[in-house]
């Protein structure tokens, strides 16, 4: 087997594993080690690397997993993330986790963090209030101090103390990290053929659940391997693909378009991965300062996020000219408040960039792709034909 | 410019995968609209996938033509798959099947307005405009009752080949109509009538008339327009043009429905004609020599 097939197969093992199989080795090889477990979109891993924990991203169960109790939390107008959770916690999957962060991207994700409350999952349950005012005075402090719970709450679980010097290795190996996704995604912006969008978003996602030191060296071979010339280019479009931060599409989805004659140069899928845009500050005397300067500063757009100050339409605009995008596709997931209502005005903002635009809805767990196919098919060849 | 400008187009479908060359002349193409009255149909060919692995098949095919005309890869300007593309290894690019049945269709005829594409899993009726642009559609649902791989599978049941059905259809007197909306239920149905004694013609008339209801339906949804081409591995079936015709004017429907012997190949025949449209087009944007 060649090493990008090998990659490839354990990232699928580790990404889609119910039941966090590496991660809970990982904590059961020491003693004063946390196992913390976050909802998308963003967490700074950096804080619980640096006190000797592992941050593991919990992005539902997919098709992978039945929901029988998750329904019976969520009426049927929710979507599908919380459900496949909320199952795993109650199927004891989490178990060996010892707390959660649930960050304040939508309502769903608020009231999943009461429920994990009650059903008194993990050591600690936080909801991670992200700051709406960038002022670094305001928002900033603010920030701040949601980081610091965060800290405190992983002391009381492993008794680890936070350092300058921990955090600042921790925010260069996550600094690494960032770069490594970025070139990938440079490279596949111009050779798109070279690794598809389904792989990518395989590699990324493995890269939730293990260990930052074990991801770098498998993304590093990835560049590698990429940026010699692999496979064949096809006179395929270019498309940006936005909305689906939260909830994941499933991989027959992302297959479905690729195959529909679309090659995906962005999309917003790991967005978490990839949400400050360039380094952090990693030699400062304050690294939680630096931490919260990034976010303030650096941070990617999403429905989820408040931004009046930059606007999200103009940013996906920006984004579509830089990646030398043909168009955009809206795919959120159903019942996501958050990416639908800002369809409309997404929408608008692209019409009035002339940048055609296609959109859809999924679950989690869809798996018949017909109507997305011919949708991505038909969208394919009016912009290869008549555009 | 090199001639002749070469073009395939591969259609890989359920049961069968399609293949064709094409003589793409830019020289004469219509204005802005890939309309080709003179681009030429060199070789097609059709080969039933089995149960063979179908990636295997498509590349045995091109092989073939490709030696049969001498050629090789580089001298294909471009390469189109239509149908599960993904299947083809090589391939330059990948047109939707609607895409291509209008294109193809509309090759055929200049003149067509509406394509019923009957395949083997669905019936889909497209409406186009005067340069082969999909405008609108419609298409049978999830059941496959309405399908070519329906027709199949009865046909196998009653111990007939499929390109028996056509002609067995004809001599049908007394024809028993099915359920058209379940292929379950018609297959219980053909159960039921092969116990009462009905002929095998007049349950094959009776399909066929099922299934083009069926069409005539997704036609008046879709407010076709005439002339309609029929396309796909169904349009040659005499006995299902005949059944849609009686039903056509049963219905009092004043369509006019054209169908074409390469009427299978339409798919492949779309694909390798926008394959040279596209060719033509990426050449002129990046000013190469084509």
């Amino acid at each position: 087997m060649n090493p990008l097939n090998n990659i490839l197969t354990y990232c699928n093992e580790v990404a889609f594993d119910m039941n966090f199989t590496k991660a809970k080795q990982w904590k059961a090889a020491a003693t004063d080690r946390a196992l913390i477990g976050f909802l998308p979109i963003y967490f700074p891993r950096e804080i619980t690397h640096a006190v000797n924990g592992l941050a593991v991203g919990l992005l539902g169960v997919g098709d992978r997993k039945q929901i029988i109790k998750g329904d019976a939390y969520y009426q049927s107008y929710i979507c599908h993330l919380p459900r496949g959770i909320i199952e795993l916690a109650l199927d004891n999957s989490l178990d060996a986790f010892d707390g959660f962060i649930f960050p304040s991207i939508c309502d769903c994700v608020r009231n999943l963090s009461g429920m994990f409350k009650l059903a008194e999952k993990g050591k600690f349950q936080r909801y991670f209030d992200y700051p709406q005012n960038f002022d670094a005075l305001i928002g900033g402090v603010f920030y701040g101090q949601e980081l610091n719970k965060i800290i405190e709450d992983t002391y009381q679980v492993n008794g680890v103390k936070l350092t300058t010097e921990n955090l600042n290795h921790s925010i260069a190996l996550y600094n690494t990290n960032r770069k490594l996704i970025r070139e990938i995604y440079n490279i596949r912006q111009e050779y798109p053929w070279r690794l598809s969008a389904v792989d990518t978003y395989t590699i990324l996602r493995a890269g939730l659940v293990i260990p930052v030191e074990e991801h770098n060296p498998m993304l590093e071979e990835v560049v590698e391997i990429i940026s010699e010339e692999r496979g064949e280019p096809m006179d395929n479009i270019r498309v940006v693909i936005t909305g689906s931060f939260c909830e994941q599409p499933p991989l027959g989805l992302i297959k479905s378009i690729e195959m529909a004659g679309c090659y995906i140069v962005d999309d917003d899928f790991m967005l978490g991965s990839r949400w400050i845009q360039g380094d952090i500050d990693a030699h400062t005397e304050d690294p939680l300062g630096a931490l919260t300067h990034a976010y303030l500063t650096d941070s990617t757009f999403s429905s989820a996020m408040y931004d009046v100050g930059n606007p999200k339409g103009k940013r996906l605009v920006s984004l579509v000219r830089d990646r030398n995008a043909d168009g955009v596709i809206f795919s959120a997931a159903s019942f996501c408040d958050p990416a639908l209502l800002d369809r409309p005005e997404l929408q608008k903002t692209c019409d009035e960039a002339g940048i055609p635009h296609i959109n859809f809805q999924y679950h989690e767990n869809t798996g018949q792709f017909k109507v997305i196919k011919e949708q991505a098919g038909t969208f394919s060849d009016s912009i290869k034909l008549w555009a | 410019m090199k001639l002749p400008l070469y073009t395939m187009g591969i259609d890989i479908g359920s049961n069968f995968i399609k293949l064709v060359l094409m003589d793409y002349n830019p020289l004469s193409e219509g204005e802005g609209s890939g309309v080709r009255p003179g681009a030429t149909l060199l070789d097609k060919q059709t080969e039933k996938i089995r149960k063979r692995n179908p990636t295997l098949v498509a590349d045995e095919m091109i092989q073939v033509m490709l030696r049969k005309f001498n050629l090789g890869y580089e001298d294909i300007a471009y390469l189109a798959s239509t149908g599960e593309g993904d299947l083809v290894k090589r391939k330059r690019g990948h047109f939707y099947g609607m895409t291509t049945h209008a294109k193809g269709a509309h090759y055929f005829f200049p003149d067509a307005r509406t394509v019923v594409d009957m395949g083997a899993l669905y019936v889909r009726a497209i409406k186009i405009s005067p340069d082969a642009r999909v405008l609108d559609y419609k298409m049978t649902g999830q059941c496959a009752s309405g399908s070519g791989q329906f027709v199949e599978n009865i046909s196998r049941y009653l111990g007939l080949s499929i390109e028996e059905v056509g002609d067995i259809s004809l001599q049908a007197d007394h024809p028993e109509v099915s359920s058209g909306i379940c292929a379950v239920l018609a297959e219980t149905d053909v159960i039921n009538m092969v116990s009462r004694g009905i002929t095998t013609p007049n349950i094959i008339k009776g399909i066929h008339l099922s299934i083009a209801n069926r069409i005539i339906k997704l036609m008046s949804s879709l407010k076709a327009e005439s002339p309609i081409i029929l396309t796909g591995g169904m349009a040659l079936n005499k006995g299902m043009l005949q059944a849609l015709e009686e039903q056509l004017t049963e219905t009092g429907k004043k369509f006019i429905v054209k169908t074409h012997p390469d009427a299978g190949y339409a798919g492949a025949i779309g694909a390798a004609l926008w394959g040279g449209f596209r060719h033509l087009k990426l050449a002129s944007k990046e000013k190469i020599m084509v």
